[in-house]
């Protein structure tokens, strides 16, 4: 390596490799070079370092699980589409059977908007807590899709079994002590614990949602 | 690793990162979360961790560009950048000034350097360019701001460089 190629690469401020250390430590003109670029990146480094919003990772961490924009958008239209015009929490039921209906109705359609994933990485994603292979026992597959849900990956499964429509949240990251239930607007969930995570079943007849747990639990 | 990690790791950098890109701080954050929803859908799907930051940076010039789109903005090209010379630098400015007084073309690329930590030839992949010409921005940027802040630079002027 040459003055030229040094000093070109460090111009361009490229990290220092080897061959040009080898010429640094040889090169008077090149080390004083050398010196003088160290001051002016560190004041560039300075000058770049914006400082982050206060609150800003905790809105961050929470765009992950929610996009309030969005959330709220996709609450309308749950709401419109179900005629119901508002609604309020009325039961005081299992927090995670809870979620899981609140999520049928607000984050539902948005996932599905928002496009399946390849069958080959559904059938990875859910191997070591619910194998797609054993939910498509049950009925029929229509949607899957990670989501986010309670604060880590969960995944959303859209499920068409004889009696209608159920879905599914596996969630291989959080495992219930004990099965939960709840009921509200017309929609039942159970949330029941897998050998590994766990799987919310949210249908809108109790007994469908019953026979689906069972079913995946057998 | 999990997104919400990787994230915690690299988030204050993405926020830089967009802000150099829009230049604003409101909509540099608006970005960040529009990134990190995007981001946290796709990372299933991300085959090579080793690439995860710059995937999420790539995620986060993606979503300015499309904000840039829906707010009918024309974000700067490549090739509409003109490099402030000698006579219409403004010698002595505060180095976040002077680059506030980059044009996109020169800041993209340089913000991907000193933020990310990316070499030229990852930089010239992720904005789609060759690692000539991102080494030629990134040298031409470095020398502009030294026309900016040489003479007279803050830490001189408040008289506090020894």
């Amino acid at each position: 390596m040459n003055c030229l190629d040094y000093r070109r690469l460090l111009a361009a401020g490229e990290a220092e490799t080897a061959d040009m250390k080898a010429h640094r430590l040889q090169c008077t003109a090149c080390a004083a070079q050398f010196v003088e670029h160290g001051e002016f990146e560190r004041e560039l480094r300075s000058g770049m370092a914006v400082e982050i919003p206060p609150g800003f990772h905790e809105r961050a961490k929470n765009a992950i699980l929610f996009s309030r924009r969005r959330f709220l958008a996709a609450a309308g239209v749950a709401a419109v589409a179900a005629g119901i015009g508002a609604y309020a929490w009325l039961g005081r039921d299992g927090p995670l059977a809870m979620a899981c209906i609140e999520f049928v109705m607000k984050e539902e359609g948005k996932s599905i908007m928002m496009g399946a994933m390849p069958r080959t990485e559904a059938e990875a994603a859910l191997a070591g807590t619910l194998p797609l292979a054993r939910i498509e026992r049950i009925g029929q597959v229509k949607h899957i899709a990670p989501c986010p849900f309670n604060g880590a990956t969960a995944y959303h499964v859209v499920l068409s079994v004889p009696q209608g429509k159920v879905t599914l949240l596996v969630m291989p990251e959080s495992r219930v002590s004990s099965s939960q239930q709840a009921g509200y607007d017309g929609l039942y969930a159970s949330v029941v614990a897998l050998p590994r995570g766990s799987v919310g079943v949210v249908g809108s007849d109790s007994a469908v949602v019953n026979s689906v747990v069972g079913a995946l639990r057998a | 690793m999990r997104f919400e990690d990787l994230v915690r790791q690299h988030a204050a950098d993405l926020y830089r990162y967009a802000y150099w890109l829009a230049r604003d701080r409101q909509q540099a954050e608006d970005i960040v979360q529009e990134a990190l929803l995007r981001g946290w859908r796709a990372y299933p799907r991300l085959r090579e961790q080793a690439a995860a930051k710059s995937w999420l940076f790539s995620i986060v010039r993606n979503e300015y560009l499309r904000a840039m789109e829906s707010n009918a903005r024309q974000p700067e090209s490549l090739q509409d950048f003109d490099p402030p010379d000698e006579r219409a630098a403004n010698p002595g400015l505060e180095m976040r000034e002077a680059l506030l007084s980059l044009p996109a073309s020169y800041a993209e690329p340089l913000a991907l350097q000193v933020l990310g930590g990316f070499s030229c030839a990852e930089i010239a992949a992720m904005l789609g360019t060759t690692e000539g010409a991102t080494m030629t921005r990134l040298t031409r940027a470095r020398q502009a701001l030294k026309r900016l802040v040489a003479p007279g630079s803050s830490k001189e002027r408040k008289g506090g460089r020894s």
